[in-house]
């Protein structure tokens, strides 16, 4: 290597002599070599074509050439000797050859070099190209076979410089997030969301390595003197007959400092077998250990025994209320716009707040900056299509996805009382991507899911969310980086019912969230980084309006006052790698709640059931006047020892608080849940945990296996009176009880991330029991005992495997098992208006019969030709197999003037689905 | 009166592929025995209360009607009034003679030694009923009541109501057969026609807080599929209507999603009931049953088959001739199932042998009804 390096120099040297000579290349050459050296034959060559051959005689060695030739090209004749050597050879003008070993010598400069406009920068340093940190335009770098120099050579400092830069995508101009950027494990990092990485090295030559799935393997030859700036430019990764599988992130689960957190590429959710073939991102996610489908029929889930309104739903930064379509059935998010999910569940990092149980993060993919491409696909129920492509090449990117129903065939099958149901969505997606120069990016996400169904033709229902977001991504210097966020999210629903013109009526729901904030990343060196921002966010809720639908209506129009409040935010995060070893993340979050006027508050007796009796007193509280806050710091910590470069444990504690309570009574997420705002008979939900977890790589880090455990408290989480009335009411603290609650688990997983056969089996062990032991409480729910929560399902064994036949076909296979969920069950039967009636006691004291499910499906690929115009795919598989008839819920009714039990299944046999895309 | 039954739009995607079975859990239920208080103080009329107890998941015992009690009903005027037993659990007197918005409650002491008192409740007005009405579509027919306080003063209500209605048979029967002799029916033994009843069984309220004055418009009481024999002839609905409280309307709201509509994916949860009633020696032991008091007003329409056009009510019935011969008569009438209900004669008046059917197309008792002619029919 050294050598190569010096040989280099000499021919920087040479390279000054500017003579001209005809093309060595071109010179044509006759003769029959049998078994000579190497070196032997470079001088038979020379004498040929008077040109000079340079080289290290050590190199050339013990090698041989074999070899007859008639009049051809000097340039296919060096071909062809060193055809199965790892020598490289170039010619320059002077008619020199150099053979070198693996890196090729460059006799060129870059095309374009000198039209640069940093020319003088460059021609002063001693160098080929310089990438230091005052050049604005950082260059695009492809070239495995260039020395980049990084900095200047005058002020290298002591303990390391910084490399940043984006990694992105050399077709497309995506920036490739989490990446491996390494020079070997001690100088290791990652990209973030946007492809930037920040890197310290120490000064010297290094080979830079990119690592990147689905990306060519890539390997720069750097030589850092100070701090600097690469973009890297990576090609993509075509799949040749002979398969090299890049892994990324073979060690990430071992090295990364949080834990529990789970992320998904959209490949792998796009791989899981799907009801009605829909790839669907929350159901995948409900596969992964800790996490919990609500019901089969439901995307709502639950995560470390929160509740379905205790996770924080973030599609590139925008807060989505109902992430469900078709009551529930899907996802509202477009397979084809999601780059990545991740989910935290364990140690939330403390620049988000405001939910209990978990933040799911959704990033959607940046716009091909190159040329546009779309895709197209057609399933049982959705049609979809996006289109992406550059605005201003290299500069402006913008990404559209929109998909649409036609549901309403699968209406038309139900019997006649449903022969006027309808039922549709819609869902779009635009992201705009812009660089105003490589420390500048903008990006604005915008995003619109609608959903309508009506029955019989009497009342419609709909929801909607609408998000924008905009988000300015700055570069201060080589250390600090930050993201300035604002935007405004917003959900509501609607309900109108037309049918008898006495009581027609139309009834709205929504809220709508402002939010702001500022998140700062400042990497000191490798030892230290840290996180630091603000947020905040307006909320204002309209609990419910009830209105007369025409003037003949009787309705009496009934507005539950709008509430407002202001959540903000302070966090700061130290994260600490003194070695390789150990790493630390310590994390304070300060939130501060006001609940703001214009309101009128009712205040109660202390000490007594929120009751009519009990109150005091109604004030009212003029606009924008501060009614009551709540304010408290969030404690975010985690650490990790690795004792091995595969072996690890990592621990940490965290604590959350939740202003914004969904108000529910039934399982699932419904569109007709309201929502409330903490007030000052409501208080905020708290929660803290405490985890450990052991994380261990076999083979090689090709198996990745874990053990976690956890033990979580919530305070304050709202459960309901029994038979509470939720709609458009006005005193709803007088239906709330305050519930406290623990939750306990195990989670195991063993995962294959790679290989032929890949995929994860996980079990979870959990709990999650609640108590109602507040005094403010007339009747105690069980007594005061504990009781399991609505979604307590203590086991839990998920299989998820892919097998590739080969690279146009694969199949998966998904199982899973789970404990019944809670359920209460009737103590005894009575006669009561003319019939037979079950009476009920102990909330969720016994559980509906276990859940087992398994789906199969098959992915087809078209052809791979790298220049076809399309490429298309097809995905073919059975949900539910077996075609069990898992109970969705077990309930008991008076029919005619006997009670029945019934057994209630939602998919009650094998469901098959196709499903056709085309990528162009 | 919104129901926010997004669930209904679940069975929909159900019903594609979902299933409902029949499900008996291995539950062993702890409790039992629990006392059941049913009914309305009339204010004017007739009051009757019906004392029951609850009984085991698993048993198969039918209803106890709870017996030798001591019920009262007792005014905050001082009053106390005295109801009999008539019959199992049922407690009855012809006359209470409340005094409207006057507030009254029922006190019970069983034969166990037990005592129970109810909360206070107001005698309540009860307006009258507006009109009972009936939509039909090509399933079927609904029947609804409509009713208003001009006074805007009731706002919660609840029905129940009876159902009569007369069947005719497909054969007007001649003849019977009884004891291996065939012969002639007398009038009084005449099973042409006949009368079948129903009571409801749901609980039916209403409620027009919601709306600007106190109207309840089209409130559904039975939905009859196209095709029932309710229509086949004439048929005729009784419906009582009763004033209730918010209180009282929560509770049968409660009791209604509790054992009506539950167990489809938006519905709530289960939960526990508690009426009105409380148990003065055991505080801890649950009583079920909402009491109330109030005037009752009553309606009564008649729908005959000819009103409701389309109306798809056919019995398919054939006729079979058997020989006037004793091993014919015991083969078909003894044995095989039919009945005889007109002759085939000779004009010198032998009987060669008898036209006979399937029993329900011959005998309206057998197709449940009971020829005792209702008072009001």
């Amino acid at each position: 290597m050294k050598k190569a390096f010096s040989l280099f120099i000499v021919i920087i040297v040479l390279l000054n002599n500017n003579l001209l000579a005809q093309d060595a290349g071109g010179i044509k050459i006759s003769g029959s070599f049998e078994k000579v050296s190497l070196v032997n034959f470079f001088q038979q060559l020379a004498t040929q074509c008077s040109c000079i051959f340079l080289y290290d005689e050590k190199q050339l060695d013990s090698i041989t050439v074999s070899l007859v030739v008639q009049n051809e090209a000097l340039q296919d004749v060096v071909e062809k000797a060193l055809k199965n050597t790892d020598l490289q050879f170039s010619f320059d003008h002077q008619n020199r050859v150099f053979i070198t070993k693996g890196i090729k010598v460059i006799t060129k400069l870059p095309d374009g070099f000198f039209t640069t406009q940093n020319r003088k920068d460059v021609v002063e340093m001693d160098s080929l190209v310089d990438y230091g940190l005052d050049v604005k335009k950082a260059r695009s770098i492809t070239s495995e076979n260039k020395l980049y120099e990084i900095g200047t050579k005058n002020n290298t400092p002591k303990d390391g410089a910084i490399l940043t830069g984006y990694i992105r995508n050399a077709k497309t101009g995506e920036p490739l997030v989490n990446t491996s950027v390494f020079i070997d494990n001690n100088h290791y990092t990652l990209t973030d969301a946007y492809g930037y990485y920040s890197l310290t090295v120490p000064p010297g030559q290094h080979s830079l390595n990119i690592l990147a799935l689905g990306m060519k393997d890539t390997r720069l030859q750097v030589a850092v003197y100070s701090d600097g700036k690469l973009d890297i430019d990576v090609l993509e990764q075509v799949t040749t007959l002979k398969e090299v599988i890049v892994s990324s992130r073979k060690t990430i689960n071992v090295n990364r400092v949080q834990m529990g957190v789970e992320k998904l590429n959209i490949e792998s959710i796009k791989r899981m077998p799907s009801l009605f073939g829909e790839a669907d991102l929350l159901r995948v996610i409900t596969s992964l250990p800790g996490i919990k489908t609500v019901g089969e029929a439901s995307t709502g889930f639950n995560v470390r025994g929160g509740s379905a309104d205790q996770n924080l739903i973030l599609f590139n930064d925008a807060t989505i209320f109902n992430p469900s379509h078709f009551f529930g059935m899907f996802s509202a998010f477009n397979p084809e716009i999601v780059k990545e999910v991740e989910l935290y569940k364990g140690s939330i990092p403390a620049r988000f707040g405001g939910r209990l149980a978990s933040v799911l993060d959704i990033s959607s993919r940046d716009g091909n900056s190159k040329n546009f491409t779309g895709s197209a696909g057609i399933g049982f129920i959705t049609t979809r299509i996006n289109v992406e492509g550059p605005i201003a090449k290299d500069r402006t990117s913008f990404i559209f996805g929109g998909r649409t129903t036609y549901a309403n065939w699968l209406l038309g099958l139900l019997p006649n009382e449903y022969k006027n149901s309808r039922a549709s969505f819609q869902d779009v997606n635009l992201g705009i991507t812009h660089r105003f120069d490589s420390t500048n990016n903008i990006y604005f996400s915008g995003y619109l899911s609608n959903d309508r169904f009506a029955l019989n033709s009497d009342t419609t229902y709909g929801y909607t969310n609408r998000n924008l977001t905009l988000k300015w991504k700055k570069r201060f210097n080589s250390r600090l980086s930050g993201v300035f966020i604002a935007g405004v999210d917003e959900y509501q629903y609607r309900v109108i019912s037309d049918s008898n013109v006495v009581n027609a009526f139309k009834l709205n729901f929504d809220i709508r969230q402002l939010h702001s904030k500022v998140d700062f990343v400042y990497y000191k060196n490798q030892q230290h980084t840290f996180d630091f921002g603000v947020s905040t966010q307006l909320y204002k809720l309209n609990p419910g309006s009830f209105k007369p639908f025409s003037n003949e209506s009787l309705v009496i129009p009934d507005v539950v006052d709008a509430e407002q409040a202001l959540e903000s935010g302070l966090y700061f995060t130290h994260r600490y790698t003194p070695n390789n070893q150990l790493s630390i993340s310590t994390g304070v979050r300060y939130s501060l709640y006001n609940y703001l006027g214009k309101q009128d508050v009712n205040y109660y007796a202390p000490g007594m059931p929120h009751t009519e009796a009990n109150l005091v007193e109604t004030k009212s509280f003029t606009k924008g006047k501060f009614i009551n806050n709540y304010k408290a710091p969030e404690v975010r910590f985690s650490a990790r020892y690795a004792f091995t470069p595969s072996f690890s444990i990592k621990a940490g504690y965290n604590t959350q608080r939740q202003y914004l309570h969904m108000l529910s009574n039934t399982t699932a997420i419904a569109p007709t849940d309201i929502w409330k705002l903490s007030d000052p008979n409501i208080k905020p939900q708290m929660g803290d945990q405490i985890s450990l977890g052991f994380y261990k790589n076999l083979k090689s880090n090709t198996i990745e296996t874990s053990v976690e455990v956890y033990y979580k408290r919530i305070n304050n989480y709202l459960d309901y009176k029994p038979g509470a009335s939720l709609i458009l009411n006005h005193d709803i603290e007088r239906e709330v009880i305050n519930t406290d609650g623990k939750a306990y688990g195990v989670e195991v997983l063993l995962k294959k991330p790679g290989g032929k056969l890949n995929g994860w089996i996980s079990y979870t062990y959990s709990r999650i029991l609640l108590q109602s032991n507040d005094p403010d409480l007339g009747v105690l729910v069980n007594n005061g005992d504990f009781y399991p929560a609505n979604y307590d399902k203590p086991h839990d064994v998920t299989f998820t495997g892919n097998f590739r036949v080969n690279h146009r076909f694969s199949v998966s296979l998904n199982s899973t098992y789970s404990t019944g969920r809670p359920i209460t069950y009737p103590i005894g039967r009575y006669y009561y208006a003319g019939a037979e009636r079950v009476l009920y006691s102990d909330r969720n004291a016994n559980r509906i019969p276990d859940y087992y499910r398994t789906d199969l499906s098959m992915n087809i690929d078209g052809n791979h030709k790298v220049n076809q115009k399309t490429h298309n795919s097809w995905t073919i598989g059975v949900y539910n197999m077996l075609g069990r008839r898992n109970p969705y819920s077990v309930y008991f009714i008076s029919e005619g003037s006997r009670v029945k039990g019934y057994k209630l299944s939602i998919f009650g046999s094998a469901i098959p689905f196709i499903n056709f895309n085309i990528r162009f | 009166m919104i129901r926010f039954n997004v669930l209904l739009c679940c069975i929909v995607v159900m019903v594609l592929s979902s299933c409902r079975e029949e499900f008996d859990p291995p539950i062993k239920s702890s409790a039992d025995n629990f006392l059941v208080v049913e009914g309305v103080l009339n204010v004017a009329g007739p009051t009757t209360i019906r004392i029951t107890r609850s009984f085991r998941l698993e048993d198969s015992a039918r209803l106890r009607g709870e017996r030798n009690a001591k019920v009262s009903v007792e005014g905050k005027d001082n009053t106390a009034q005295l109801l009999s037993m008539t019959g199992d659990g049922y407690y009855t007197t012809p006359g209470l003679n409340l005094v409207l918005n006057n507030e009254y409650r029922l006190r019970i002491q069983t034969s166990n030694g037990k005592e129970y008192l109810s909360d206070y409740v107001v005698a309540r007005q009860t307006p009258p009923i507006d009109s009972i009405g009936w939509d039909k579509n090509e399933d079927g027919v609904q029947i609804y009541v409509n009713t208003s306080d001009p006074a805007n003063n009731t706002r919660y209500y609840k029905w129940d109501f009876d159902e009569t209605w007369e069947i005719n048979s497909y054969y007007q029967s001649l003849y019977k057969y009884q004891n291996g002799v065939v012969s002639p029916r007398t009038a009084a033994e005449d099973v042409y026609i006949c009368w079948k009843n129903a009571v409801n069984t749901s609980i039916k309220i209403g409620t027009s807080t919601r709306l600007q004055s106190d109207v309840i418009s089209k409130a559904p009481l039975v939905f009859t599929l196209n095709g029932n024999d309710k229509f086949s002839v004439r048929y005729s609905i009784m419906v009582r209507q009763y004033a209730l409280d918010k209180k009282a309307y929560e509770f049968y709201e409660l009791m209604k999603t509790n054992t009506e509509s539950l167990g489809t994916i938006f519905d709530p949860q289960p939960t526990e009931i508690t009426g009105n009633i409380h148990c003065v020696t055991d505080i801890t032991e649950p009583v079920i049953g909402y009491i109330t008091a109030s005037t009752i007003s009553e309606k009564r329409i008649f729908i005959t088959r000819s009103q409701l056009q389309g109306w798809d009510f056919n019995q398919y019935c054939e006729s079979v001739l058997v020989a006037n011969h004793p091993d014919s008569i015991e083969l078909y009438f003894a044995n095989g199932g039919l009945e005889p209900y007109g002759s085939d004669e000779l004009p010198i008046g032998i009987i060669t042998g008898y036209f006979s059917s399937f029993p329900p197309c011959v005998d309206c008792v057998k197709r449940g009804g009971t020829t005792v002619r209702p008072p009001f029919w």
